[in-house]
């Protein structure tokens, strides 16, 4: 039926309002809304109050060992060139795809771009760790141009600036937001070729000039999953070996560098701006506005990820930290010292917002990836499967799992900020020195599930 | 130097990548509306399909009971423009069209679909049986006619 005719290229691309794959998921109910945003005010004040006094997640890469056969595969050579190589093939077949198939909304470069990587490297970070990391193009052909030239990939022309931190990260993961969610042209190839060849380009001339830490600080798919990888239990512990960790000892080690409340603001901030975007509300603003609507989508996202932004450093700074003496913490550095816990608020967020979409449009990308040049090929067997839409019938099922996930994405960021505040702060600031984070923390979970009734 | 040789292989290989992508934006598909085989296809019923299917399909002439929803085109405007309805899943539905001029409406149910109307009046008809939210907007005029809220 109409697969088929998806896959064979009888259905054009639709419109340019609108992005990749088709119904959106029904708004969750008020009830279920005001019972997650009840859950989550009442924990985060018996966390506040009744939780433990000392800190539990103090920096350490503790855990036990991970067995000796599974360190053994995924230490061994073979095992990570295996990975680099899958890498690299699926790289080179979705850009056959990317630059030689047709400019059809179903040509899979589309899907794998916002569906499988994006969304999915959320997933797969949770459960597997730093994938992107272990299967990143980007860092396969670093390592092969240096091992052509003889050089060490690790090492470049000259040192990446302490400074710099995540920027470039920060700004790597605007320009791909920017272009899922405002660009008009997201879902028609030209524009997705211009990004990833800017991405490449970028990519492998800060690896050439930085060594391989480039890849750590500005690939946008590397930090968004070495920073969900933190909530998965895989760790390296002092001496490298792999460890399995709690996942909130595994987030407390996120290293505070510059930048990162900016990573952290894109990605939450984005994830808001997805999910307000299609609301009547806005889109009559947008009409009745008559500006241009990507001059207007551009400064709203942008006003999206700066509110996180703003909202949380203001909050961090208020925590009560002393200003002289031993345990005197710089109030400038507060921000930088709590971003991690808007890691698992993030997830969570994501999960809500993305489920459906990963499931059911990345199935629909898994057939077309057979077919890339939209001919009729089933080069690897999946395309004639069919898209199993099971969960798209139990639209009460995925409102119970958004709330679930939001409440407990609150829940893991709410301890993670406690966790760090009573180390950071004297113990008579121990309550009250928090309330700025918990307030922060109370307003965004409560914004997300009104924004998942489609409030507004 | 090592590196510097590496340097220049990426500079090399950034100008071939950037070249590359420039070509493929020549091609007249990558700015403009993407061109398919066949222009003029809209969803065919074929019943090939599981019972897990989404079918956001057929049309069943036969039943004409169930929503209507009238929408006018006249000139660059269409009434209604960014509204809200709830429809019932799996019940068939009525888009009764006035247009002054033919033209095409994108469903983006799932999987999406497109209909094409003529000038002056005419019924479209859909069922669509998933659950979810599904815009229903005008290619020519590029905006939001309705969201429908099947539940």
């Amino acid at each position: 039926m109409s697969l088929a005719a998806l896959q064979t290229g009888t259905l054009p691309g639709l419109v340019p309002m609108h992005g990749l794959g088709g119904a959106k998921d029904l708004p969750i109910p008020l009830e279920l809304a005001v019972t997650g945003a009840t859950a989550a005010l009442v924990v985060s004040f018996c966390v506040l109050t009744l939780a433990w006094r000392r800190p539990r997640y103090h920096d350490i890469r503790s855990g036990r060992p991970a067995s000796a056969a599974l360190t053994g595969v995924v230490d061994s050579p073979v095992f990570q060139w295996a990975v680099r190589v899958l890498g690299l093939l699926f790289f080179g077949h979705v850009t056959w795809a990317l630059i030689w198939g047709p400019d059809l909304i179903n040509n899979p470069a589309l899907g794998t771009f916002y569906v499988l990587v994006w969304v999915g490297l959320v997933p797969a970070s949770l459960l597997l760790g730093p994938v992107v990391r272990a299967a990143s193009p980007v860092r396969t052909l670093n390592l092969l141009l240096a091992r052509i030239t003889g050089g060490d990939p690790a090492v470049g022309l000259t040192a990446y600036p302490a400074r710099l931190g995540y920027w470039p990260a920060a700004v790597g993961l605007f320009a791909f937001v920017w272009q899922e969610l405002v660009n008009p042209q997201s879902a028609y190839l030209g524009s997705v070729r211009i990004w990833l060849a800017g991405y490449l380009a970028i990519m492998l001339i800060g690896g050439a000039i930085f060594g391989a830490v480039w890849f750590e600080r500005a690939d946008p798919f590397e930090v968004y999953s070495n920073l969900v990888a933190k909530l998965s239990v895989w760790a390296r512990d002092n001496d490298h070996r792999l460890v399995v960790s709690s996942p909130l000892a595994n987030l407390s080690t996120i290293a505070p560098l510059p930048g990162l409340v900016a990573v952290v603001a894109v990605l939450f901030g984005s994830t808001a701006f997805d999910n307000y975007k299609d609301t009547i509300t806005w889109q009559a603003f947008v009409r009745d506005l008559g500006l241009d609507a990507t001059v207007t989508n551009s400064v709203a996202l942008l006003v999206f990820c700066l509110v996180v932004a703003v909202t949380f450093t203001v909050a961090a700074m208020s925590t009560g930290v002393e200003r002289t003496g031993p345990h005197a913490v710089p109030r400038t550095a507060l921000p930088g010292l709590l971003a991690h816990s808007v890691v698992p608020i993030i997830v969570g967020y994501v999960v809500a917002h993305y489920l459906s979409y990963l499931i059911e449009q990345g199935q629909v990308t898994i057939l077309q990836l057979s077919d890339p040049m939209i001919r009729g090929d089933n080069l690897l067997g999946t395309a004639n499967w069919s898209v199993n839409y099971w969960l798209s019938f139990h639209p009460t099922l995925i409102a119970v799992i958004k709330v679930l996930a939001v409440v407990t994405g609150h829940i893991l960021g709410v301890i993670a900020a406690h966790d760090r505040a009573i180390r950071l702060l004297p113990p008579r600031h121990h309550v009250v020195g928090q309330l700025g984070m918990l307030l922060v923390m109370v307003a965004y979970t409560a914004t997300g599930l009104y924004l998942l009734m489609g409030g507004f | 130097m090592r590196p510097q040789l590496r340097s220049g292989l990426v500079g090399l290989l950034t100008a071939i990548c950037l070249v590359v992508s420039a070509c493929g934006s020549d091609d007249p598909g990558a700015t403009d509306q993407p061109t398919a085989p066949d222009s003029s296809a809209t969803l065919s019923t074929d019943e090939s399909s599981p019972t897990d299917q989404p079918s956001a399909t057929a049309t069943k002439p036969k039943d004409t009971s169930g929503t209507t929803i009238d929408i006018t085109f006249k000139g660059d405007r269409v009434d209604p423009n960014g509204v809200e309805r709830r429809v019932k899943a799996g019940k068939p539905l009525t888009l009764h069209i006035v247009a002054d001029k033919p033209g095409e409406l994108h469903i983006h149910s799932s999987p999406e679909q497109e209909r094409e109307y003529p000038a002056g009046t005419s019924d479209q008809k859909l069922t669509i049986d998933q659950p979810g939210v599904v815009e229903v907007e005008s290619h020519d005029l590029d905006t939001l006619i309705v969201q429908l809220e099947v539940r």
